[in-house]
């Protein structure tokens, strides 16, 4: 149905990409849903049903913040914005990624 | 934890949020089919929408994230509960009140049992180790407890007794502060340089004093402020170095304590703290203050001791004992008349810092004990009541919980609602009751501890975490009942037949409930009447002297220096001027005061080796209307005369008892003795006295001479005692400033009724009447509601039953028979079984009582019978709505 095969995430891996996405600029869910899959050529199709969910445990964590601002074409929408917390926190995922990803590359190409 | 406390805070607002993210989707959705829109794939569109059909769940999800089930149902249990109450206000204020008594009768007394006996010193460190040092020995075959001593007894602990790290000596009394207007009693830490050691606190200014200018003979004039004088006196400004007169010593101010810190002054804290020494050695009298460390004349200060981390209490106390005994033996090489080490026995113990929870505890703190035991059966008896109406009120509802059932509301949330409403009781009982512990607490304070003790309740958390344990605990008591009721009961059963059966159940529970109410009012009533009638001895014992009209005038001479001559002469102006006072009857200069101070010295009589072996003789100096003042009668013989003054034959007048043991079988009346030496001349007994008490209302030995004051150390004339016609308590002002004209310099009177120092010693009788009458009168009147709430609630179940038996002819005096028959069987029954606890709990409450059996067959009978008669008052009224139950309703509703 699609035109690429869906690709499932690795568990864990989307708090750390939605605060990648936020960390650009604030913006809506949707956005941010449209941003994922824009930037992983449609590879990474973030799920309604984990997204939303995912940004109230954030928000309660102190991660990021919600407010209500106009969008661009004059609808009111939730905007998320990081918070220093956040900031702080996509940096050791970040980190933690990078090391991960290099290891499994390792065992993969090991020529 | 913060995750928890956002979850929290978004529960709080869960509407708003739900709101919010039906919006935020929304918006999704919206933008999600423009899209797909836009790009006008079928494929797409079709997804997109496929895609919306799943918005619910995720509104579902995403709520998880603030929805909390358990406090969804618990606010509406409580909201339930609420309004339940609210529908029968009656019931709520009932039991509100019960409760609230109940729990602020405990709350009130804990906050003194606390005060007195558990609560730590603020910043003392090692709490555990810290002891104060006991003295114990046998005294003429009777073993003595000591805490007071003297400062040499303490130098020889810290040289001699192993086992401890630190030592510090302390005292604490009232002295006058300030100079000038300025100048009021304050209550004075007398504490060693080592004291501020045992604490963990830093000056909140300046320093503390420590070992260096605490040095005997006389420790350096510097003195620390107590954190709330400094603020109410100095309003926290920078004091260090300004001077301050405490006494007759011109002090120096040197630092102030930390908020908070009142050394080892609970209930009473010091306002200052002067070294000890300082003390001693200015204000200690006028030998006292030059030998206070060397000799053992002056027990005066408690000793504070730290064990050793590694040191047991058992071998402390081994190690105190052994340097005891060697300090009564350098006491015997100074003073070779005091019993042998073998005969007396000395040994010390360490006991807590806590007076009232040490060995030496007082016949308060032990009545506090018992006081406190009786706010708790108060409690009782409050629970059981509330129980009581709690199954009432569930039985009213059967009808509505089986109903309940039958909807399919599980029993499992039904208990929760019981126990939920239950426990909600209890928190507003907590409430009610913390506001009467509040309002209460002067009360209690008066009749336990000092009137300068401050013991609030609302900001305390210690005293409001009992309270609410007895709360939680109260709720779940008197729910207990109900759960039980709703898990067990076949509420179907009355579904079907209906609220009203022909007959009525007796509830077993509730008669029991019932009975054990009456039972444990009957205890505290017999209680209170034994106090009560024990107090009435204290009040009837004739002392050998009339407190109620005499007023008590004392000098304090302030440091203010005079000669013996000019000292005489102020006692003679103070005499003259205090009879010519208005309302005065009679007039006498003293040298001592019952129950405060008492002077001894050596006594010679032809024919008996050591007089003292005999017991412990004192004597009052007094001037010529002595007798007449205090109301000592005399027995024979006369009292003093104006003849008998300086140079003139010495005379004494002396107690029975003591010429029954001088000169056993013999007339005392004209025989010799002499007084301080075996070489000056004779002093003749020209008069017998009644018997007086002088260090407790009980005397053993009321060995008392009286001699004339001119004849005898005339300079110690120190207090006045003024017998006024009426009212010595409205009379003290006015004496007092009468008085006051004639001091010279600094100096100053202070008057009280005598009755007053009386009166500290008939506390713990009066704490113990008081209160027991107090709580008993609150359980009688709670037993009272009780019973009358179940027999109404029976009469009222019964009217049918009762509309037949008139229908069929019964008389009004039938119905009330019934009826009231009924409510005094239960009295009856409480009666019993209370009377046999009472007689069994005699034999502890007996060491309490002052001259009066615990076991008093007035007393038991007087409270049976209040009891039966306060169940016949509270079955009446049920009685007569009884006799108009209106047979034809009862015949027409089935």
């Amino acid at each position: 149905m699609s035109p690429s095969p869906k690709r499932d995430l690795l568990p864990g891996t989307l708090d750390m990409l939605i605060l990648k996405a936020l960390s650009a600029q604030a913006m809506h869910g949707y956005g941010i849903a449209q941003h994922l899959q824009r930037l992983s050529q449609e590879v990474i199709r973030v799920e309604e049903g984990s997204l939303y969910p995912a940004l109230q445990r954030m928000r309660q964590k102190g991660w990021i913040k919600a407010e209500w601002r106009q969008s661009p074409n004059n609808q009111r929408a939730r905007y998320y914005t990081l918070t220093p917390q956040g900031r702080k926190h996509l940096g050791q995922e970040e980190s933690g990624f990078a090391e991960l990803v290099a290891a499994i590359a390792r065992i993969m190409k090991p020529a | 934890m913060r995750e928890w406390l956002a979850r929290l805070r978004d529960w709080f607002r869960r509407e708003q949020l739900d709101r919010e993210l039906r919006e935020e989707l929304e918006f999704h959705r919206t933008r999600l089919e423009r899209d797909a829109g836009d790009n006008a794939g079928a494929e797409r569109g079709y997804a997109a929408r496929r895609r919306l059909g799943n918005l619910t769940r995720i509104r579902e999800e995403a709520r998880e994230r603030w929805s909390w089930p358990w406090l969804d149902t618990l606010q509406q249990d409580v909201r339930y509960a609420l309004r339940g109450l609210r529908r029968s206000p009656g019931f709520t204020a009932t039991v509100v009140l019960t409760l609230g008594l109940g729990i602020g009768a405990n709350a009130a007394m804990f906050g003194v049992l606390d005060r007195l006996m558990l609560r730590p010193f603020p910043y003392l460190l090692d709490a555990a180790r810290v002891h104060r040092v006991f003295l114990r020995y046998r005294d003429r075959d009777r073993d003595r407890l000591e805490s007071a001593m003297e400062y040499t007894r303490y130098l020889d602990f810290q040289r001699w007794a192993a086992g401890f790290d630190r030592w510090a000596g302390f005292s604490q009394g009232t002295t006058a502060v300030g100079t000038g207007a300025a100048a009021r009693e304050r209550q004075v830490g007398r504490v060693s340089g080592t004291f501020f050691g045992f604490f963990d606190a830093r000056p909140a200014l300046g320093r503390f004093f420590g070992p260096a200018e605490d040095v005997p003979p006389v420790g350096a004039p510097v003195v620390v402020l107590s954190y709330a004088f400094w603020q109410s006196e100095y309003g926290g400004r920078d004091v260090v170095g300004q001077p301050l007169q405490v006494g007759s010593i011109s002090t120096t101010i040197i630092g102030v304590a930390p908020r908070g810190f009142i050394g080892l002054g609970d209930p009473v804290p010091p306002d200052v703290y002067l070294p000890i020494t300082t003390y001693a050695g200015h204000e200690g009298g006028p030998d006292d203050r030059k030998t206070y460390y060397t000799q053992y004349h002056w027990g005066w200060m408690g000793i504070l001791a730290r064990r050793n981390p590694g040191t047991s209490i058992a071998a402390a106390n081994a190690g105190l004992s052994a340097a005891y005994r060697k300090s009564w033996e350098s006491e015997r090489a100074q003073d070779p008349e005091i019993t042998p080490a073998e005969l007396a026995r000395p040994a010390a113990v360490v006991g807590s810092v806590k007076s009232a929870a040490g060995p030496e505890a007082s016949l308060e703190a032990k009545t506090l004990r018992w006081v406190m035991g009786v706010a708790v059966i108060v409690l009782l008896i409050a629970c059981a009541n509330v129980a009581n109406l709690m199954l009432a009120r569930v039985l009213r509802r059967r009808r509505e919980t089986a109903v309940r059932l039958a909807l399919g509301v599980s029993r499992g949330r039904l208990l929760r609602q019981a126990v939920t409403e239950s426990l909600l009781l209890g928190l507003l009982g907590c409430g009610a009751g913390l506001l009467i512990a509040e309002l209460g607490g002067g009360t209690l304070r008066r009749v336990f501890v000092d009137e300068a003790a401050t013991i609030p309740v609302l900001t305390d958390w210690r005293t409001l975490g009992v309270a609410i344990g007895f709360a939680l605990l109260a709720g779940l008591f008197t729910g207990l009942g109900s759960v039980l009721f709703v898990a067990s009961e076949d509420l179907a059963g009355s579904l079907k037949s209906g609220a009203r059966e022909g007959t009525y159940h007796r509830s077993r529970a509730r008669s029991g409930l019932l009975v054990i109410q009456g039972a444990l009012s009957v205890v505290l009533l017999v209680g209170a009447g034994l106090f009560v009638r024990s107090l009435n001895h204290v009040r009837r014992l004739r002392l050998g002297y009339e407190a109620e009209p005499v007023l008590l005038v004392m000098q304090s001479m302030r440091g203010t220096q005079l000669s013996d001559t000019q000292r005489v002469a102020l006692g003679r102006r103070l005499l003259e001027t205090g009879r010519a006072l208005p309302g005065v009857e009679h007039a006498s200069l003293v040298s001592s005061i019952p129950f405060w101070s008492t002077s001894g010295t050596d006594l010679y009589v032809a024919g008996i080796d050591s007089v003292r072996r005999l017991g412990r003789f004192t004597y009052q100096t007094a001037t010529t209307d002595y007798f007449a003042t205090i109301g000592t009668r005399i027995l024979r013989g006369r009292g003093f005369s104006e003849a008998d003054r300086a140079g003139a034959p010495r005379v004494a007048v002396i107690s029975e008892a003591m010429g029954t043991v001088l000169w056993p079988g013999r007339d005392p009346l004209g025989q010799c003795m002499r007084v301080g030496s075996d070489t000056v001349p004779c002093t003749t007994v020209v008069g017998i006295a009644e018997n007086a008490a002088q260090r407790s209302l009980v005397e053993t030995q009321p060995f008392r001479y009286y001699l004339p004051l001119e004849q005898f150390r005339p300079t110690r004339g120190w207090a006045l005692l003024l017998r006024l016609r009426a009212d010595p308590a409205g009379q003290a002002e006015p004496v007092r400033r009468s008085l006051q004209r004639e001091m010279p310099g600094q100096s100053y009177v202070t008057a009280i009724p005598l009755d007053d120092v009386l009166a500290q010693q008939r506390r713990s009788w009066q704490a113990g009447a008081t209160m027991f009458v107090a709580f008993g009168a609150l359980a009688l009147v709670v037993a009272a509601v009780g019973l009358y709430g179940v027999i109404g609630y029976n009469v009222a179940q019964r009217t049918h039953e009762l509309g037949v038996r008139i229908a069929l002819g019964a008389q009004a005096r039938d119905v009330v028979r019934l009826v009231v028959g009924q409510g005094i069987r239960f009295a009856t029954a409480g009666v019993g079984l209370g009377l046999l606890l009472a007689l069994v709990a005699a034999k502890w409450i007996q060491p309490l009582l002052f001259q009066q059996p615990a076991r008093d067959p007035l007393t038991y009978g007087v409270v049976a019978g209040v009891l039966v008669a306060v169940a016949l008052a509270a079955s009446a009224l049920p009685a007569r709505r009884a006799t108009r139950a209106d047979p034809n309703a009862a015949l027409r509703s089935d």
